[in-house]
């Protein structure tokens, strides 16, 4: 079970992944790496690219292998709005 | 406007090719074959007078004031239940029967109260009408024989009356209450004189299985059925045609009006949705949108602490534009977002996720529809390239076998169910797939072939199991397979591994095998076999994977692009489907087209002169993790109680708590508000002018009876928040909205309120290549091409039964409430749903000690609640179900942060709990004998 | 003669009529009181002849000799005075056979009934049961159909429509599964034919719907009997499974490819579902409630599939027909009424009973020769023809033949054969109300000139007897007759007015009118 501690982006992305673990490793990191980048907001892809090389992280491998593959997220929404 | 009153034909209109062509009073008439001559008739505006005969109604022959002479024939037939033949030549009027029809109007009224001055239907009585048009100048028999003035009146239904002493025993409720509704609920009892209506076993109606849909009380020729507040506020004398705001049925209404006041809501036979029917929702429960419940002024206040103070609008709107800029400059452009509201029309919706865009400047905004179909929108666009349901409601009249899974159409979607049951007195078989015993497995001339008893959050390994049978049965339509779709040899592959066969999984699903291949073989084997699925879908952390799996399932047996067959969502709320279409996901603009696409977003940049984000926003879920670690502080919530109906409630009030600025646009204070700094008082539906998109992608105009009671429409508002924020947002009128839309997004391009206006409704895509609207999606090939198998790995649920938590909780709906209740407990709907109930399997309940109307604490890992356990054999055993209608009930504060894989939809339908008796019923003392 | 060592057979009368007037009573004691005699008691239908139950029958050499009427109490006398030899006494009737009033009669549908034990299949079989349907299964359907077509056989439970049409009809329409429906709720007052046949011959009727269902292609059948006859439904349900041990009904009867389920249901004591298709409604378990024809039964009935509807006599008279051939049958009778009719003789009359004999004779010879005048020995007012709502006949039309046509052109009706006699006291004022109460109380309630009709012709009626604006409560009656006869729904509000609109006809001085005035 999942523990609630675990941090959203990493359980989310995990939940991913047990979806596709029955596929050729290569192949499902690119389709789950392609998922995160349709659906998620840059934040969290952030975080799940900075966490990847973390270890101890909890993270399944297909999502590392997976966080590898996407680009750099834009940073667009840390921008402050000038007044 | 005056009253609109939809013609009369007296019996339904006949299908078919083959036509009769009639001589009636001389005019000469082509009807398909098996049309009355009353119809006929009616088609070229000869109106024979009738009593009985309504046109939504088999005929019934009773009254007999249609008796017609027709050449060659003995007697005087009736007209109703007389066929046109070929070469006919009917008299409608001649002396003998104008004579006829007085004898019999001077029989009805001498057996009925005369106070036509003082009866609430004066004016709206066919019964009054008739006497007219026959000519009914005396009652020769007197007043003094024997009759049934002294009938009493049953008043135990909230919102109409049933005054037997008016009664002509024509039938038309019995027959409605059958025929239209299919509940069975009303019959006749006694012979002769005596005849009279009854409800149930003779009951009360509310003692009855009645369900007040009113299908009754509008096909009552007289004051017997009667509106209470017809009774109390008189006749209206004007109509608004406007659609229901309740499921996502898209019901028709007449608003019936006195000035600005509703009288009555009557479902419009011309509405294509309910074609005149309608439920105990829209027909009655309307009374909220008057309740003085509602805050109609603008709310402020410093922190959530502070008691609310009422504003005038300009410092409510000034304050919330200013603090989203503020929060934006100390936290970042992606700190704030927006919710939109399923509730709520296209043109707001749109104007909410158009704020978001350009004035916020980032993609944060998200829809309710989150929480309930965002797999169906996931699902379906991968398989077949549209995040829609394929069929109309009509298809279903065309399927041969229908098959139910994870819906409830007879609580959540009324006026369907009714279409369904109809259908499958008609002959269709069903297949129901739900851990429930639901109504539609067995009810009066209604019972499910197959009722597949699957274990919550084993969707997945039911439908590849349904898919292996097909694949290893020799069950697939290859042609459509090879000429329609693509994938199929990896899916076929896939699917046929013996790890999916109903054997393989009867552990899983808890469902027998060979009924599931039975199962199976009637699906796959139909000429047409159609599939509607509800949230029992969807709301599963693999929901996405299972609306795929029956994409997969339609697809192989060929059952996609006609009448009569699809993969079919029920939408929970009114514009579900709308919502989605307006761009209210993250990842979508309008019309489903992701962000990152350049030449869309240019679209829109050009016209509303922003620039806008190519990376996806935050969803619901991710605001609310994004609020507890500080990145996301300030939300605006147009109409959605997210407290109450989100899961997890405890992470949600705690995301609320940390933030700097929520915004509640409403109709009344909820549990949401309790959390918000700023309220903003929204409109009615009977105050909006908009449009909603209901299931079956049929956009239906939504018409204002009255101003907005709180001075402002809700689109208005927003247009207010975003110059607040120095973005230019402006629209004379929400039909300008509407031509943006349309402007913008090639699925809608051809609509407009001048359009819906004129034919009523159109079914998107609705434009060049589909003037009049598309009812069937996907006739000659998929919107994506060709339609896309995909693999469908059953991945359990990590939330499973332990010792600790060894039952299973699902959630639902039940008929008279709606949602998180706001609107129906604040009308007389309550009286059937006062409260939230734990439905148990008497088996569980025993080994707990538990008695019907004993309170319980139900607990999960997340959260505890309390409430009262009905026993109940509709249970599987191990499964306890409630709804969530009652804000006291808090079910979801047992509810997990599990969630759908794909689209983050949360997993509101598995939840594991354990149930423990608290207080016992009050046991009542022996009563004591008196000597 | 039987020597005292040999078995005397004795028959009485198990026909609830019979037994009603203590038949079972008298067959006891004939086999008590026979103690040391070897004995045989048969129970039987009855002949018919009910001014003479309990009729006792005794197989002598010579025949069997009837005694009748013979009280439980009569019965030691009898025994004494040598009944079972066939000797004489003062209740002795000869030899059964030569009782001319029986001898006079053609008996065809009532051949077996008095005759055979009804639930015996031997001797069924022995007077020539299974004919008809041995010959009907050796035909194709069309061709028993063209039989029945042919032997002119007529509805006998009113309408007389033509048994072979509506078998056609079934016949070819288009359906997996088809039945055949007997109406056996014989609710008409002055009538027990129905009755008597399944009590006394109850394989015939089981034959007659076997054939009906080969002709027509039907796989079930039902029985609509009503809940006052109690003795028939048990006479069925026992002959039903006999004829399964037999092989007459279920998988493949006699070794034919037929296929046929009977069953009996029982009504709930509405005189409406006499009414075929109120009978439908109620077979299907509701409410019985006339329906709107078209749709007709033979191509919408039970449960929407197309069905054969006869009445037990129509269907009774089917194995003869199949059994002897067309001919032999429509060799009987006048004009377009073939064969012999089983007319109940009931009321105030002298011989009351079944009389089976050829249409065409005259309703005098029916009332003043079978039934010999009254039973008060007072002059014969009226009769009223074909149940409670047939026309009341004076005695100046009994010269009018039992014939379907002829009745018609005179207003009135033959119906299901019942003829009930009243004499000169009757107040035929207080008869046409009782027509009009009987239908408020017995309308299924769906029309409305029967619903409320009925009910303002009791109200009308009392106002005309009572003197009240006489001219224009009468001309209201009449108008509310037209109503009902051309407006109803169905028959029963249809034919109300006909012994309403007679009794006034012929009758006028007892509503304190005359014929002009009512002009």
């Amino acid at each position: 079970m999942t523990s609630t501690h675990t941090p959203p982006h990493v359980r989310l992305a995990n939940e991913i992944a047990a979806q596709f673990q029955r596929r050729d490793p290569a192949l499902a990191a690119q389709v789950i790496a392609d998922h995160i980048q349709s659906f998620w907001d840059p934040r969290m892809r952030s975080r799940l690219i900075a966490d990847a090389g973390v270890s101890g992280s909890g993270m399944d491998p297909l999502v590392v292998a997976a966080a590898a593959l996407l680009p750099p997220p834009s940073d667009t929404h840390t921008e402050l709005r000038p007044l | 406007m005056s009253l609109i009153k939809e013609k009369d034909y007296g019996t339904p209109a006949r299908p078919g090719e083959a036509t009769v062509a009639v001589e009636i009073d001389g005019k000469t008439v082509t009807v398909p074959e098996g049309t009355s001559v009353l119809r006929a008739a009616a088609e070229v505006g000869i109106d024979i007078p009738k009593l009985c005969a309504t046109d939504n109604l088999e005929p019934f022959g009773s009254c007999r004031l249609c008796l017609v002479d027709i050449d060659g024939r003995k007697g005087s037939p009736a007209s109703c239940t007389t066929p046109v033949a070929p070469g006919m030549k009917v008299r409608t009027q001649t002396p003998k029967l104008a004579e006829l029809r007085r004898g019999v109007m001077e029989l009805y009224i001498s057996d009925h109260p005369l106070d036509c001055l003082t009866c609430p239907a004066n004016g709206d009585c066919e019964l009054q009408d008739m006497a007219g048009v026959v000519g009914l100048r005396e009652v020769r028999y007197g007043f003094d024989g024997e009759n049934h003035l002294d009938e009493p009146t049953d008043s135990s239904n909230p919102y109409f009356d049933f005054d037997a002493s008016k009664c002509i025993a024509c039938s038309r409720c019995v027959r409605a209450c059958d025929e239209v509704q299919g509940t069975f609920a009303l019959t006749l009892e006694g012979r002769g004189f005596d005849t009279k209506i009854a409800a149930g076993a003779g009951g009360t109606f509310m003692e009855s299985d009645c369900v007040s849909c009113g299908a009754c009380v509008q096909a009552c020729p007289t004051s017997t059925l009667q509106e209470r507040s017809v009774v109390q506020l008189g006749m209206p004398n004007r109509t608004v045609l406007t659609t229901c705001a309740y499921c996502g049925v898209g019901c028709s209404f007449k608003a019936e009006l006195r000035g600005d006041e509703v009288v009555r809501m009557v479902p419009y036979k011309d509405g294509k949705a309910n074609e005149g029917h309608s439920c105990v929702k829209g027909r009655f429960a309307f009374g909220y949108a008057s309740h003085p419940d509602r805050q109609l002024k603008p709310m402020m206040r410093e922190r959530i602490t502070d008691p609310w103070r009422e504003v005038e609008w300009e410092e409510a709107i000034g304050y919330v534009g200013r603090r989203m800029l503020e929060i934006q400059s100390l936290h970042g452009m992606g700190a704030i977002g927006g919710i939109t509201s399923s509730r709520c029309t296209n043109e707001e919706v749109y104007a909410v996720q158009k704020m978001v865009r350009a004035a916020f400047g980032n993609n944060n905004v998200d829809t309710c529809a989150r929480v309930c179909h965002s797999p169906t929108g996931y699902g379906l666009k991968q398989t077949y390239g549209t995040s829609a349901g394929t069929q109309d409601f009509k298809s279903v009249d065309q399927a041969d076998v229908i098959l139910v899974i994870g819906a409830n159409p007879t609580d959540a979607h009324p006026v369907f169910a009714s279409r369904i049951k109809r259908r499958l007195r008609k002959g269709a078989q069903l297949i129901v797939a739900d851990p429930r015993k639901i109504d539609l497995v067995r009810s009066p001339h209604v019972e499910a072939q197959h009722h597949l008893r699957v274990m919550p959050g084993t969707n997945v390994a039911l439908i590849n199991a349904m898919g292996h049978v097909v694949v290893t049965e020799g069950l697939v339509d290859r042609e459509f397979v090879a000429e329609r779709c693509e994938d199929f040899s990896e899916w076929e592959r896939f699917i046929a591994d013996p790890e999916h066969s109903p054997e393989a999984v009867e552990e899983i699903t808890g469902i027998p095998a060979a009924d599931l291949r039975a199962a199976t073989r009637l699906y796959a084997g139909a000429r047409n076999a159609t599939i509607m699925y509800g949230l029992g879908v969807t709301e599963h952390s693999q929901g996405s994977t299972m609306v795929m799996g029956m994409a997969n399932l339609a697809m192989a047996t060929g059952n996609i692009g006609r009448e009569g067959v699809g993969v079919n969502p029920l939408r929970g709320q009114n514009n579900v489907q709308g919502s989605c279409d307006m761009g209210s996901f993250p990842h979508e603009l309008p019309g489903y087209r992701h962000v990152s696409d350049d030449a869309v977003r240019s679209t829109f940049e050009t016209l509303w002169g922003a620039v806008l984000q190519s990376e996806p926003g935050l969803r619901i879920p991710n605001m609310f993790d994004a609020a507890v670690d500080g990145s996301f502080r300030a939300l605006f919530v147009q109409g959605e109680d997210i407290v109450q109906s989100d899961p997890n409630t405890k992470h949600v009030t705690g995301a609320l708590s940390s933030m700097d600025l929520v915004v509640v646009q409403d109709l009344f204070l909820n549990e949401t508000s309790k959390y918000a700094h700023v309220f903003l008082p929204g409109t009615s539906f009977l105050e909006k002018n908009g449009t909603f998109t209901n299931a079956e992608r049929r956009i239906n105009r939504v018409r204002p009876v009255m101003a907005p009671k709180t001075g402002k429409h809700e689109w208005q508002i927003v247009c207010e928040i975003a110059q607040a924020m120095g973005y230019p947002m402006k629209y004379d009128d929400s039909s300008q909205i509407m031509d943006e839309i349309a402007m913008t997004t090639p699925t809608f391009s051809g609509v407009s309120f001048a359009k819906l206006d004129e034919v009523g409704s159109v079914q998107w895509p609705c434009n060049e290549g589909a003037p009049e609207g598309t009812p069937i999606m996907h006739i000659d090939g998929f919107v994506r091409g060709r339609g896309r198998f995909m693999e469908t790995v059953y991945v359990p649920t990590q939330e499973r039964s332990t010792r600790k938590y060894p039952l299973i909780l699902t959630t639902g709906r039940i008929l008279s409430q709606y949602n998180v209740g706001a609107q129906t407990r604040r009308t007389g709907n309550s009286a059937w749903h006062p409260e939230d109930l734990l439905e148990m399997h008497p088996h569980d309940a025993e080994v707990r000690g538990i008695r019907d109307g004993d309170t319980v604490a139900l607990a999960s890992r997340i959260g505890e609640t309390s409430l009262r356990v009905k026993i109940d054999d509709r249970m599987p055993v191990g499964v306890v179900y409630t709804t969530f209608h009652h804000p006291v009930t808090g079910a979801n504060v047992v509810t997990t942060e599990n969630s759908d894989w794909a689209t983050n939809c949360p997993e509101y339908k598995v939840t594991a709990v354990q149930v423990t008796l608290t207080h016992p019923v009050a046991t009542h003392p022996a009563p004591v004998l008196v000597k | 003669m039987s020597g005292p060592d040999e078995t005397v057979t004795v028959y009485v009368p198990r026909d609830s009529a019979a037994r009603s007037v203590g038949a079972d009573e008298v067959a006891e004691g004939v086999a008590a009181t026979a103690a040391g005699r070897p004995i045989r008691v048969v129970r039987t239908g009855s002949r018919g002849m009910l001014w003479l139950e309990p009729l006792v029958e005794v197989a002598t050499a010579a025949g069997r000799i009837a005694y009748g009427p013979v009280a439980p109490e009569d019965v030691e006398e009898l025994v004494a005075a040598g009944m079972l030899d066939g000797a004489e006494h003062r209740l002795r009737l000869g030899p059964v056979e030569d009782i001319d009033w029986l001898r006079d009669q053609t008996r065809v549908t009532f051949a077996r009934v008095g005759v055979v034990d009804p639930l015996s299949a031997e001797d069924y079989t022995a007077h020539g049961g299974m004919a008809g349907l041995r010959r009907a299964l050796s035909l194709t359907p069309e061709e028993v159909v063209a039989e029945v077509t042919e032997s002119g056989l007529r509805g006998r439970g009113g309408a007389g429509f033509p048994a072979g049409i509506k078998w056609k009809t079934v016949q070819q329409a288009e359906s997996a599964l088809k039945f055949v429906c007997c109406n056996a709720d014989e609710g008409d007052s002055g009538t027990f034919a129905d009755r008597m046949l399944m009590e006394g011959d109850p394989f015939t009727l089981i034959e007659g719907m076997t054939i009906a269902a080969w002709a027509a292609g039907a796989q079930e059948g039902y029985i609509y009997i009503r809940s006052e006859y109690p003795d028939a439904v048990a006479t069925l349900r026992t002959a039903i499974e006999i004829a399964y041990t037999r092989g007459w009904l279920g998988r493949n009867i006699l070794g034919s490819e037929l296929s046929f389920d009977l069953f009996v249901r029982v009504g709930g004591g509405a005189y409406i579902c006499g009414e075929e298709t109120s009978m439908l409604e109620s077979l299907e378990g509701k409410r019985g409630m006339v329906r709107a024809k078209p749709p007709i039964p033979a191509l919408e009935g039970l449960f929407g599939k197309p069905t054969v509807v006869n009445n037990v006599l129509t269907l009774g008279s089917v194995p003869m027909i199949l059994a002897d051939g067309a001919e032999a049958f429509a060799r009987h009778g006048v004009g377009r009424s073939r064969g012999t009719q089983v007319f109940q003789l009931g009321g105030n009359v002298a011989r009351g009973g079944i009389v089976e004999t050829a249409f065409g004779i005259t309703l005098g010879e029916l009332v003043e020769g079978y039934g010999g005048g009254t039973r008060s020995g007072r002059p014969v007012r009226t009769v009223q023809v074909g149940g409670p709502l047939g026309a009341y006949l004076p005695t100046s039309r009994f010269d009018l033949p039992m014939d379907y046509e002829a009745f018609a052109a005179a207003n009135a009706m033959v119906g299901h054969g019942g003829v009930v006699v009243f004499d000169d006291t009757v107040d035929m004022a207080g008869q046409a109300r009782f027509a009009m109460e009987f239908c408020a109380a017995e309308s299924c309630g769906k029309c409305t000139p029967c619903r409320i009709g009925a009910v303002r012709g009791v109200e009308v009626i009392d106002r005309i007897v009572a003197g009240e604006d006489r001219p224009a409560n009468l001309k209201l009656l009449n108008d509310l007759c037209d109503l009902m006869t051309e407006g109803s729904l169905c028959a029963m509000g249809g034919l109300t007015p006909m012994p309403v609109k007679s009794a006034l006809a012929h009758f006028p001085g007892d509503f304190g009118t005359t014929t002009e005035e009512q002009r």
